[in-house]
């Protein structure tokens, strides 16, 4: 099953992040609790972890780009 | 909670430490200080060139050091005491959760300092701290400078003033503030080594642990400073994609130099100059690394004597 993962809200006042760096390429399998990107935010550099296991399909931004909270950065295959 | 002994001040060595305390603690709360010989040190996500004077740093012999954390470009000198906490937590925590411990010691030990910003520690309006965060497998790594009695003339003259806009660039910017030296503000003289021993014991609970690491664990250290924070994929292969665009006047004739740069390797390099060689400046520099002393080589296969002219204009 395909999903979006998304620009996560890390503190109630965030209102977007930096995707800094993937540290998945499209095509690598993941597993639950593996890192997949990094955001920085207020100083903060944030290891984004996957929260289930399956295969990372699409970047959807480059390393870099501002993402507002709640907009997807990849599409995700979750191992069923 | 555990405190280390780290009297090492090379830093390189040191932000190796603080990871390697980082991964390898994980269980443990921690609190430490640690001090750097001079050394400017960037964000995780810094454009180097945009944020420092390079050229300053070059000649000076002042080395760049990228660090895990978020935020801006700072500078360290012995006159300057770094803290690090790390702390356990699912999910991030308030700057509030650090930085309150560390500005009710410092008021317990006489100094007026106060939260300024989100992340800063002031006396009135002047900066004497700024930190920064990394939160990565359920853990935070908060660490900030204090500023006791650095050469601010030195931090002025690398950082501040020498912002270079003709690098386009995504990446995290510094902001500017006016600093001061906390020893300026002291009711009662007090030294470097007084005040590390002073804030080290007004921070950490009664029942803390005191680790020294093996040899062994240094060696594990050294390791980790030779392979990713010396290595140039870590300090300048970290840079964020960025176009860099320039005129000025080289040997006497105007100059226009256009290069790009993804994770620090150039490409779309040109140099306009009726006294240089425009094919030779293009095929030496598309594929090379962003470096200052690959680029000093570079400019004296093209220029020769007048290598560290061309080199101004170049980064």
């Amino acid at each position: 099953m395909e999903k979006k993962i998304t620009m996560p809200r890390l503190r109630p006042e965030m209102e977007n992040g930096v995707l800094c760096a993937w540290l998945k390429e499209e095509g690598d399998a993941v597993q639950a609790g593996e890192p997949l990107y990094e955001i920085e935010t207020d100083k903060v550099v944030n290891q984004i972890e996957a929260t289930e296991s399956g295969v990372l399909k699409k970047q959807l931004c480059e390393e870099g780009d501002t993402v507002d909270v709640e907009s997807p950065v990849a599409i995700f295959e979750v191992r069923a | 909670m555990l405190t280390f002994i780290n009297e090492s001040t090379d830093p390189f060595y040191n932000q190796a430490f603080e990871e390697f305390v980082f991964e390898n603690y994980a269980e443990d709360d921690v609190f430490y200080l640690w001090q750097n010989r001079p050394a400017i040190v960037v964000g995780c996500y810094q454009n180097i060139c945009r944020e420092v004077n390079v050229h300053a740093l070059r000649r000076r012999g002042v080395p760049v050091v990228r660090r895990m954390t978020g935020g801006g470009t700072v500078y360290h000198d012995l006159g300057n005491v770094n803290y690090s906490f790390m702390l356990c937590a699912d999910g991030p925590l308030d700057y509030d959760h650090f930085l309150d411990p560390v500005i009710a010691a410092l008021n317990r030990m006489g100094i007026p300092a106060h939260k300024n910003r989100s992340c800063d520690i002031a006396i009135g309006d002047k900066k004497i701290s700024g930190s920064a965060q990394k939160a990565a497998g359920g853990r935070i790594l908060h660490h900030g400078t204090l500023l006791f009695e650095s050469d601010l003339a030195s931090l002025d003259a690398f950082t501040a003033h020498a912002k270079n806009d003709a690098f386009q660039t995504k990446g995290t910017l510094s902001a500017i503030c006016t600093v001061t030296n906390i020893r300026d503000h002291l009711s009662e003289p007090m030294t470097i080594a007084d005040f590390r021993s002073r804030l080290l014991a007004e921070v950490l609970p009664a029942n803390h642990v005191c680790v020294e690491l093996t040899d062994e664990q240094r060696a594990q250290v050294r390791k980790l400073r030779n392979e990713k924070y010396r290595s140039w994929d870590w300090i300048w292969g970290k840079t964020p994609t960025f176009s860099y665009e320039r005129a000025g006047s080289f040997a006497g004739h105007p100059l226009r130099v256009a290069y790009k740069a993804k994770k620090g390797v150039l490409c779309d390099a040109c140099i306009e100059s009726p006294v240089i060689d425009a094919y030779l400046a293009a095929s030496l520099m598309n594929g090379s690394r962003l470096d200052p002393d690959g680029f000093a080589k570079i400019c004296f296969v093209l220029a020769g004597s007048r290598a560290e002219e061309l080199l101004e204009l170049l980064m």
